[in-house]
């Protein structure tokens, strides 16, 4: 199902948490809503869900107007970031809630919690209760609750945010799977670039209340429209007063380079090293290299070096 | 460093007994001082027993009344915005901070014969002092924001989310009440119920000025404690019937420790 | 009927669910408030009124007919209040309350202080006792304190100290009924207070007395003045558990326990007028020791 969300705004007293955006979001797809925190992306999951109305503009949820609809007939599917788990309920009757709202017989809620529990692979806590389960089976839970009612859209509010590095990599991959096999229209908000990048289809960049670039990651990732999506979707350095990647940089002898500078702390990240160099002409910038090339080269702090944009910058 | 530790609990030890220990035991002691049966024999005096009787009656109206109001109170403070919330949340604090014989003194001047609404309230037969309904009335005061304070903080610690979610399920305002809210505060309001129940039980300045202390109509089981005392100079009922309170609330305390413990479970379970 | 009547196009309908379910909330919570607003004025406001427009004889006196505002005059009769709280017997009365509850307060405040110490840092057998205790003259009924404090300390004392109709004795009830708000009030900050301060102060070479005073008194502070607060409000206003240490003599006759005796003579009026004062006493305090705690702890945060 595709989202449709026309000239939103929302004030909170006298600051625009969201300000006069407008997406689609096309069916099937996993949107990202990526943004730093205090961006609006939170509010702007809010006002899709209905847990928040809108000022102004309007929510279209395949083709239907659901503006004014109570968020309880908008037939989506809302994972909170912290799970918000009915403490005192177990797994399954968490997971059958919705379906026991909707006045299912008990037989179809059983048979169909059941499905969900295998879906995401927590078939034997069914009876467990919240506080017995880990981060990450919470958050499975938490999924299968909001899948159970077979949601039109699936909304993820900073979905891995609360969780360990390890468990995070592991549940990005699974919730990719699960989007293939399932393919409902999902959004999800995360303030992570990496698993935006990672994870979704589509992005939508904000800043400040506003949408400032969407489209495919990989198309921002090239062309970003501004400097502030250039920093924000990965590494980035300023050369020649242009913000650019530091893996499209290079050090070469100090005769080649477009640039002289003196090289000022080598910092090695294992497989990568950040070289900082401080130009000639009073900037500072730094270079992504390989540990390879930073072997090979014999780079040390003090030495002058050369700094040119790499001719083979398309990889 | 060790020296200062025990002396710092034996000062302590020594005020609490001077202070409680001693006197608890001391009292337990007096009561049961010439055995199990004269005990019994006072408790179980007519007297004695329509005073415990209209304790319970009074209770059984005020504790069920303040519930309601504590809840449907904390619901407003914790989950809505509305002008005047701040004096709204102080009124409920103004019976326990103010003494018990000034509230009983209000509710005289509001509602008795010589007060604001004496007058047309006597010409419908309803009679505030010296009779039951006043009493309920101030116990009501003297009890009122127990349950209100005891929810108040666990609503705002579990948040909106659980209910948020509950509604994106397609939950009802009632079915979000019942099966989502209510539950993740039903400890806390056992909490305030059972304090609610505790100062109910034992009210006692403010009963005292209302009730015009008439035997058998307005005597609870604080005031004809007192009567055995002060009029009668009865010190074995006054023992006796004081045991049976004290053992109440202690019974209370018992209950209050089980349901803090549950409140911090529940609270680690939260983290 | 036509079908278009009963299913009207999507947008208009959900319009009319949300406003509906919006007015249904509206209609709830303000239902429900204007009820409960209703019972606090029953059984708190609309008393307390009455109390302080008695205490003070304020009364409105139209002068003519007609109901236009200049018509209309207060009256506040302020000779009467003066009266009724300089009369004798009252003024020692409430001298005798601010003084008994003060001295019992700041009594507290340091045992308190040193309760909950020994609660939260201290590990010995039978703490769990000592910690029942404390709630114990919370849960128990205020006459049951006096008759408990009677049975040890009363004419027949077993260990011969008879301390009734004496401020001794008064003392001891206003102790007893007030120690729970001292210790708790300072209990949970005490808990919650970070022990690397602490460890830093003594690494710097400060002994145990200067640690509590340089490190753990200052952010414990608020928390003591708030525990101080309340049992002083609770001292002034405190009836059932002196009210058979105090006997009948006048030099043991505290502010409230004044006001009872009036209410016995019926001398509503005067009555009235000290409860006002003591009334205005126990917020002012209560108002006061609240806005220092916040004060004190916005600047340490």
């Amino acid at each position: 199902m595709s989202i449709s969300l026309n000239n939103l705004s929302k004030r909170y007293g006298s600051t625009h948490a969201v300000e006069n955006v407008s997406a689609e979001i096309t069916h099937g797809s996993l949107t990202a809503i990526l943004g730093p925190s205090g961006s609006g992306k939170s509010t702007l999951l809010k006002l899709i869900s209905g847990l928040e109305a809108p000022d102004e503009g309007r929510v279209i949820i395949d083709g239907d107007d659901v503006t004014d609809v109570d968020p309880r007939h908008r037939d989506i599917g809302f994972c909170f970031q912290s799970y918000a788990p009915f403490r005192h309920m177990n797994v399954a009757k968490n997971v059958g809630f919705g379906l026991k709202v909707r006045k299912r017989p008990a037989a179809e809620i059983d048979a169909r919690v059941k499905e969900l529990l295998a879906l995401v692979k927590l078939d034997d806590k069914a009876s467990r209760y919240p506080s017995q389960l880990s981060g990450g089976e919470r958050q499975r839970m938490a999924l299968a609750r909001a899948l159970a009612i077979e949601p039109r859209v699936l909304l993820l509010d900073e979905p891995f945010g609360a969780l360990d590095a390890v468990v995070r990599q592991e549940l990005r991959q699974w919730v990719k799977v699960l989007h293939e096999q399932i393919h409902v229209t999902t959004v999800l908000v995360t303030h992570d670039q990496q698993e935006a990048m990672e994870v979704a289809d589509q992005l939508i960049v904000m800043s400040a209340g506003r949408v400032v670039q969407s489209g495919n990651p990989l198309a921002l990732y090239e062309s970003p429209a501004t400097d502030f999506v250039h920093e924000f979707l990965g590494p980035s350095t300023v050369f020649g007063g242009v913000v650019t990647r530091p893996h499209d940089l290079e050090l070469v002898s100090v005769y080649d380079g477009a640039m002289k500078g003196r090289i000022t702390s080598i910092v090695s990240l294992g497989f990568e090293a950040q070289v900082t160099v401080e130009l000639s002409d009073g900037t500072t910038t730094w270079v992504q290299l390989s540990r390879n090339e930073l072997s090979k080269m014999g780079l040390r702090v003090a030495l002058l070096v050369g700094v040119r944009r790499r001719t083979d910058a398309d990889f | 460093m060790g020296k200062g530790r025990w002396a710092l609990r034996g000062v302590v030890m020594a005020y609490l007994g001077i202070l409680i220990g001693l006197p608890v035991v001391f009292m337990i002691y007096k009561a049961l001082a010439h055995g199990f049966g004269p005990f019994w024999s006072q408790i179980t005096q007519p007297g004695a027993i329509s005073a415990l009787k209209l304790s319970v009656e009074i209770a059984a109206i005020a504790v069920p009344v303040n519930t309601l109001v504590g809840v449907g109170a904390a619901i407003l403070i914790a989950r809505h915005k509305f002008f005047g919330k701040r004096a709204f949340d102080t009124v409920f604090d103004i019976p326990v901070a103010v003494s018990p014989v000034i509230l009983g003194v209000a509710l005289i001047l509001a509602y008795s014969r010589i007060g604001w609404f004496g007058a047309p309230l006597l010409r419908h037969g309803i009679m505030v002092l010296f009779s039951p309904l006043g009493l309920v009335l101030a116990t009501m005061a003297v009890s009122l924001p127990y349950v209100l304070r005891s929810i108040v903080p666990v609503l705002l610690e579990v948040g909106t989310e659980q209910e948020d979610a509950a509604r994106t399920l397609g939950a009802g305002r009632f079915r979000t009440f019942f099966n989502v809210t209510l539950p993740s505060i039903r400890w806390a309001v056992a909490y305030g119920v059972a304090l609610t129940i505790a100062r109910t039980l034992g009210e006692f300045g403010a009963v005292l000025v209302v009730s015009g202390n008439i035997s058998g109509r307005t005597q609870t089981l604080p005031i004809y404690i007192y009567d055995d005392w002060d009029q009668r100079f009865d010190t074995l009922g006054s023992y006796s019937g004081a045991l049976v309170l004290a053992l109440i609330s202690m019974a209370v305390l018992l209950v209050l420790a089980m349901l803090r413990k549950r409140e911090r479970r529940l609270r680690v379970d939260l983290a | 009927m036509s079908t278009a009547l009963a299913t009207p196009p999507p947008a208009s309908r959900s319009r009319w669910r949300r406003l509906r379910s919006r007015l249904g909330l509206g209609l709830l919570a303000g239902g429900g408030g204007a009820l409960i607003v209703g019972y606090l004025s029953l059984i708190v406001l609309i008393p307390i009124a009455a109390l302080v427009s008695h205490g003070l004889s304020i009364s409105v006196v139209t002068h003519g007919a007609g109901l236009a505002f200049w018509r209309w005059h207060v009256s506040i009769g302020v000779r009467t209040f003066w009266e009724a709280i300089t009369a004798p017997g009252a003024k020692e009365a409430i001298f005798l309350s601010l003084w008994l509850s003060l001295s019992v307060a700041a009594i507290n405040a340091v045992m308190g202080v040193a309760i909950a110490w020994v609660l939260v840092r201290d590990k010995f057998f039978g703490k769990g006792l000592l910690e029942a205790s404390i709630d114990l003259p919370f849960a128990l009924p205020t006459i049951v304190a006096g008759v408990v404090l009677l049975a040890i300390y009363g004419v027949d004392s077993p260990i011969h100290v008879d301390l009734f109709e004496t401020w001794m004795g008064l003392m001891m009830a206003l102790l007893f009924v007030t120690l729970p708000f001292s210790v708790r009030a300072v209990q949970p900050v005490l808990a919650s207070l970070d022990l690397e301060s602490e460890a830093a102060a003594r690494t710097l070479g400060a002994g145990s007395v200067r640690t509590f005073f340089t490190v753990v008194l200052p952010s414990i502070w608020p928390a003591v003045l708030g525990g101080f607060g309340l049992a002083f409000a609770r001292a002034v206003g405190e009836f059932g558990s002196i009210s058979l240490i105090a006997g009948g003599l006048g030099r043991t006759t505290t502010a409230s326990y004044y006001v009872y005796n009036l209410t016995q003579g019926f001398l509503w009026t005067d009555a009235a007028a000290v409860s006002t004062l003591l009334l205005v006493l126990s917020l002012v305090i209560l108002v006061t020791t609240n806005v220092i705690a916040h004060r004190y702890q916005r600047r340490t945060l």
